[in-house]
């Protein structure tokens, strides 16, 4: 076939989703719309919910440079999967190390790859992951929190801020941008927290579960069944959060370093805790956090971990 | 969801776990654990009220990586991760599926050296292979896998464990009838350098030393313990000239990639499975 390129296939269309394959099941045979199909896409891949906010959306809340057109010239949208965390046995265990490094399938990322290559190859338009990691500090290039938000999956809650999804709670997020034009479902106009049991909690005694567990490092107030105030300590949270991690890595090497005694050096280099920070290092995906209280609290999402 | 548990739940399960890249799927009596693992270590100790134990294995490496004449190939691309994901996925399809608990065991340690529970015992007790006289464990068809487990309070059908243990292969007997010897034996010997020990008694395969420590340093050569080491090492190196050889070093580097790309530097010493006839599976390739 000279002068011309056959596309390889990719995860959705190895799945067998493409535009005329994605149709309602209802008996019409009647193609998705291209917001539907996306989402679809995501869904079959592993994302537990999947929504749309607009990149115009981002321009009146979030400073220029952390934007999305910021980061794909053209962008006009932004798609956000969100994706399981730990099971309800994980949640159920009495021995808090298994949470610790407990893995995660981080599914929303596939997820969000799979409908970036769906939006490229199938209907034309670029579409880039959005990219989340720290670059300065504890600063992404773009907020998956607000992405969420914006894209009407969840709202920000007393716990630490968490994005909390209304119907399952705890999520993680991902995102995708791409320059094709989609309609933005809503931001979500009741919010997630607090949650009723909260609220009425507060209204008794001043205090709601996620408060309640970790004054170290939350506080907030409730007002008429919303959040009044919240603020959190975000280092304190942090080094509690990322017990193992980049952090305690650096933090055991200065000590090492420092450490004049030879004998000292190789028991501190050897120890339980400098083999975990290095462990975690590597199984990045297996140490996402450490520390779990406020959320582990908090009923919002909790009928998907009462099971058999 | 019905609260009656769904008579080919264990059949729908194991299709699954197949179908998202498993080898093989067996299940365990949670209950079965008491007998051989220490309190602390036993699945209703992970999860209250757990019922099975399910096991995935697979994720080896392939007939041509065991074929491959440089070392440098099974040191550099482990893929034990990917058999991982199956468990996760599993954990998160008992739960959305069938409704009961589902808890994926990290393959991490609870401390030291000591997992939270034996995933070779768990495989053992679901029917998914046997002890070897090298130590992993071997499925009967398909030899050396890798294992992910996954306890649940859901009521699965259990497996019985194998009646007859890959272990000793028919070529490893005559080998000790003729030798005294099998090629694990031979090639890891604990008597000069290496790590193993043991014996055919009535055709069954009796293990009478492991060096834990001596293999485990050989296995992961490149990972956290290279790290310790050249660390240790460079801190206790006066000469300014030295510590800077010592971290641009060949071994700090590889040490690195391994920590860096840790799904694919699973383990650097493969010897004894290297030449297990039980090791390399049933299928002959051409």
């Amino acid at each position: 076939m000279a002068g011309e390129q056959l596309p390889g296939p990719t995860a959705a269309t190895i799945l067998g989703l493409t535009p005329a394959t994605l149709l309602h099941e209802d008996g019409e045979a009647k193609r998705m719309t291209l917001e539907e199909q996306i989402k679809q896409v995501g869904i079959r891949a592993g994302a537990r919910v999947v929504g749309v906010a607009s990149a115009a959306a981002f321009r009146e809340t979030v400073p220029e440079g952390y934007r999305p057109e910021d980061v794909l010239p053209g962008a006009r949208t932004v798609v956000v999967a969100g994706g399981d965390g730990p099971t309800a046995g994980a949640w159920r265990c009495p021995d808090h190390r298994v949470m610790e490094i407990t893995g995660y399938d981080l599914r929303e990322n596939v997820a969000v790859h799979v409908m970036s290559d769906y939006i490229e190859r199938e209907l034309g338009h670029y579409a880039i992951q959005a990219p989340s990691l720290s670059v300065h500090g504890h600063q992404p290039p773009m907020s998956m929190m607000h992405a969420a938000e914006l894209a009407g999956l969840g709202t920000r809650s007393l716990a630490a801020h968490i994005i909390l999804n209304p119907e399952y709670g705890l999520l993680y997020y991902a995102a995708l941008i791409t320059t094709l034009e989609l309609a933005p479902d809503p931001p979500l106009t009741e919010p997630a927290c607090p949650h009723p049991g909260c609220a009425a909690m507060y209204k008794r005694i001043g205090t709601t579960p996620c408060l309640r567990v970790c004054p170290a490092c939350l506080a907030g107030g409730v007002k008429d069944a919303r959040i009044e105030w919240s603020t959190y300590d975000r280092e304190r949270c942090h080094s509690r959060a990322q017990t193992y991690g980049i952090g305690s890595f650096q933090k055991a090497l200065l000590e090492i370093v420092n450490e004049d005694d030879a004998d000292k050096r190789r028991t501190m280099i050897y120890s339980d805790f400098f083999a975990k920070s290095i462990q975690a290092l590597g199984f990045y995906r297996d140490s996402i956090a450490q520390c779990f209280e406020c959320m582990r609290v908090c009923p919002v999402g909790r009928k998907y971990r009462k099971l058999k | 969801m019905s609260d009656a548990f769904p008579p080919d739940a264990t059949r729908r399960l194991k299709t699954t776990a197949l179908k998202a890249g498993a080898v093989v799927c067996g299940v365990a009596d949670a209950a079965a654990f008491d007998k051989h693992a220490p309190q602390g270590h036993r699945p209703d100790d992970l999860l209250p009220g757990a019922r099975s134990v399910v096991v995935v294995g697979g994720a080896q490496p392939r007939a041509g990586d065991w074929l491959a004449t440089s070392p440098w190939v099974l040191q550099t691309m482990g893929t034990t991760d990917r058999i991982q994901s199956v468990g996760r996925k599993l954990a998160q399809y008992i739960e959305s599926e069938f409704g009961y608990y589902g808890l994926y065991v990290p393959p991490g340690s609870a401390a030291g050296d000591t997992p939270f529970i034996s995933f070779a015992l768990a495989a053992e007790l679901a029917g998914l292979g046997s002890r070897s006289l090298a130590g992993p464990i071997l499925s009967r068809e398909h030899g050396f896998l890798y294992w992910s487990i996954v306890i649940t309070t859901a009521p699965f059908d259990v497996d019985p464990p194998e009646a007859e243990p890959a272990c000793p292969a028919p070529p490893c007997r005559e080998m000790w009838e003729r030798e005294g010897t099998t090629p694990c034996l031979k090639i890891c010997p604990a008597s000069n350098g290496g790590c193993l020990e043991g014996r055919l008694e009535n055709g069954r395969a009796v293990r009478t030393f492991y060096d834990a420590a001596r293999c485990n340093t050989r296995v992961h050569t490149h990972w956290i313990g290279g790290f310790q080491k050249v660390l240790d090492e460079t801190l206790n190196e006066p000469d300014k000239e030295k510590r800077k050889m010592l971290l641009y070093g060949d071994f700090f580097t590889r040490t690195l990639w391994a920590i860096t790309y840790s799904s694919t530097n699973i383990a650097q010493c493969f010897e004894c499975m290297r030449v297990c006839p039980a090791a390399h599976g049933l299928k002959e390739m051409k």
